[in-house]
């Protein structure tokens, strides 16, 4: 059987919706930013705008596309047109490669005279078997957006922020690939649906080559990667330059680091950059560590397809996948919220401070938590009885 | 068939457009750029010959760790389009685009012989999962030089920081 | 002349006549550039364009030893970067140069 039509017309309207969900996250997340930042510090924030302010996103993005279009005379204009996109390109194709819920099964059905075969959607933008290979060289790629605005602007303090961000970039990449390794392992692949799979039943695990199963838990990463959860939440606010990793754009030191000179659409590219690479990090951290789409024991494919008996297979899987949605997008916010939460929190890192946590923090740590998981599942999955 | 042929070639060309451009550029730090493409689309290649984990260790070694190095390095030494950036002489330069093609002249012919000897349609396909069998061998057969690597690894990184140490640097020790 | 047929079915001498192009380049840029960082990438070019060739190999033979094989040139490469970035900053240091024109002499 075949790619007919359908199917690859159902795949790209599902990337672009994906896409602009992604996008369109990102002045929610903002909103969410200036309130939650004016909470924390006893403010009230913008409020006058429409209800609770937010008519100020609307403002804001009047704001944006009305601003003058400067470009530095001296840079270089390519690399600086270029810069945004490459900034905004990775954080899309690595969200893109996330499932956010469970796949929609379509029955077989009779269109314009025609039969078309039964098919299965993967809720995500694309399925790549080897995801987090995928997500984390897509991911990678995000320091050039950084190095290019850089270079291209002509501008002291914006190469600074870039020679400051890729070094960033390069040194926690290392403690971030390290500490999934961890989950590799444990869940023994690299597919994320497999992943998720695995994380929505009972806890269960090999003790001493016995089988153990504990069923008041859920099987989550977490339980057993606690020290990998938190090194790789940790790199990841240093990936999305997230205060207090936001050492590019010091604007106590760099004016505003790498988009010192940009303004207008191309500042706000930078914007959805930077929260599309929270986002991504939000969901890879539900999916690695907190059972991604599923909530065990009430909310898993097949307790809430359960629900929805009586319909037809296309309606149930669709419902269900819907449900498993919003449960994966509560995850995320939950997630989202800590980010802001930090950033409003916690001070900013020296550089010295920053490197050395990267290297001899968090690098060792992720070492020993890599070495320790192997360890102790040959040891505890030999059979020792037999 | 003719979809496999149509997407080879047009990743043939972007490939062969961006690593001559890597070659023709003034700017240093432009070649590095056009490199990251090539880089990427060498990965593509791989994706496309099956080798799905080759592929994503490409994107993350070279192009988002040694051409990021690539990149900050040029950005600190901050050098202006170079007046000269090619070698003088004309008739050693002859002889050494010269060499390159012969060698490519080689490639060539050598790839159009095996096309009729070889004439697997797609050739014979690996069974299985590729990325779990990469390290089933990586690790019993292979075992010995994946040590060696790791040894030669340390060595590596050692000399580069006695290398970056020497005297005259922000580093240095007095 | 010309076969269409050959042409249009893709197979190992398509990616090899691809990867012998790609090593050329890179192969004049080794000869021909004058900065000392080029001329690295140029390396890594060659590098690279045997990694598509030894992986288009192992797709034909259906092993997987061409990709180990990859594997090791990918790591070696990639410390052969490392080394050759921090050579070419320890020149630099020294004479405020990356051309090789202005490094002749091995006098320091």
């Amino acid at each position: 059987m075949g790619i007919d039509v359908f199917e690859i017309g159902v795949n790209f309207v599902k990337m672009i919706a994906i896409f602009l969900m992604m996008v369109q996250i990102v002045p929610l997340l903002v909103w969410v930013e200036r309130r939650g930042s004016a909470y924390i510090q006893n403010r009230l924030g913008p409020n006058r705008v429409g209800p609770l302010g937010l008519m100020q996103l609307a403002a804001d993005a009047v704001k944006f596309l009305t601003k003058e279009e400067f470009v530095p005379k001296r840079g270089y204009p390519f690399l600086f047109y270029a810069a945004p996109v490459v900034a905004m390109v990775p954080a899309a194709l690595a969200f893109g490669a996330i499932p956010l819920s469970s796949p929609v099964m379509v029955e077989a059905f009779e269109w314009m005279g025609q039969h078309w075969g039964p098919y299965s959607f993967k809720f995500q933008g694309y399925e790549i078997g080897i995801g987090i290979v995928f997500v984390l060289g897509v991911s990678s790629l995000a320091a050039y957006g950084v190095l290019l605005a850089g270079y291209g602007s002509a501008n002291k303090y914006a190469l600074y922020g870039a020679l400051r961000a890729s070094a960033q970039t390069i040194s926690y990449e290392l403690a971030m690939g390290l500490s999934i390794v961890g989950v590799i392992l444990l869940f023994n692949s690299f597919n994320f649906a497999e992943i998720v799979g695995a994380q929505s039943a009972p806890m269960n695990f090999m003790l001493f080559g016995k089988k153990v199963e504990l069923a008041f838990l859920p099987n989550w990463g977490i339980f057993y990667q606690p020290l990998g959860a938190v090194l790789l939440f940790s790199a990841m606010f240093a990936e999305a330059n997230r205060l207090p990793f936001d050492l590019p754009e010091a604007e106590g030191e760099l004016v505003a680091g790498y988009h010192t000179e940009y303004s207008g659409f191309k500042f706000n590219m930078f914007f959805i950059g930077e929260y599309g690479h929270m986002l991504v990090a939000s969901a890879l951290m539900v999916t690695f560590f907190f059972g991604g789409y599923t909530l065990w024991p009430w909310l898993t494919p097949e307790t809430v397809a359960k629900w929805f008996t009586g319909m037809s297979l296309t309606q149930t899987s669709l419902l269900t996948a819907l449900v498993l949605h919003g449960v994966f997008l509560a995850k995320v916010v939950l997630f989202l919220w800590i980010f802001i939460w930090v950033r409003w929190t916690l001070p900013r890192f020296r550089y010295d401070q920053l490197m050395d946590l990267g290297w001899r923090t968090m690098l060792p740590w992720a070492l020993f938590n890599t070495i320790l998981t192997a360890v102790v599942i040959l040891i505890m999955r030999h059979p020792w009885g037999a | 068939m003719m979809m496999e042929a149509i997407a080879f070639y047009m990743l043939a060309g972007f490939l062969i457009f961006f690593s001559y451009k890597v070659i023709s550029v003034p700017n240093p730090l432009h070649s590095a750029l056009y490199l990251v493409l090539t880089m990427l689309g060498l990965a593509s290649a791989f994706f496309n010959l099956g080798a799905q984990f080759i592929a994503g260790v490409q994107v993350i070694v070279y192009a988002g760790a040694v051409m990021v190095l690539f990149v900050m390095v040029l950005m600190l030494f901050d050098l202006k389009t170079e007046i000269r950036s090619f070698s003088r002489g004309l008739i050693s330069g002859a002889l050494k685009v010269m060499s390159a093609a012969l060698i490519a002249g080689l490639a060539l012919g050598g790839a159009r012989s095996s096309v009729t000897v070889l004439d697997a349609p797609a050739g014979a396909a690996v069974p299985g999962d590729v990325t779990r069998q990469l390290g089933i061998l990586l690790y019993t057969k292979y075992l010995f030089a994946f040590e060696i690597l790791g040894i030669l690894l340390l060595a590596v990184a050692v000399g580069v920081v006695a290398v970056s140490r020497m005297k005259g640097g922000t580093h240095a020790r007095h | 002349m010309l076969d269409t047929e050959a042409l249009m079915r893709i197979g190992l001498g398509h990616y090899i006549a691809l990867s012998g192009i790609i090593f050329s380049f890179g192969m004049i840029a080794v000869m021909m550039r004058k900065n000392v960082i080029v001329m690295l990438m140029g390396v890594e070019l060659m590098l690279n364009a045997v990694n598509l060739s030894f992986v288009a190999f192992a797709k034909e033979a259906g092993n997987l030893n061409g990709h180990i094989m990859v594997f090791f040139v990918m790591t070696i490469a990639a410390a052969e970067a490392g080394v050759g970035l921090a050579l070419a900053v320890a020149i630099y240091k020294k004479f405020h140069e990356v051309n090789i024109r202005f490094f002749e002499q091995l006098k320091g």
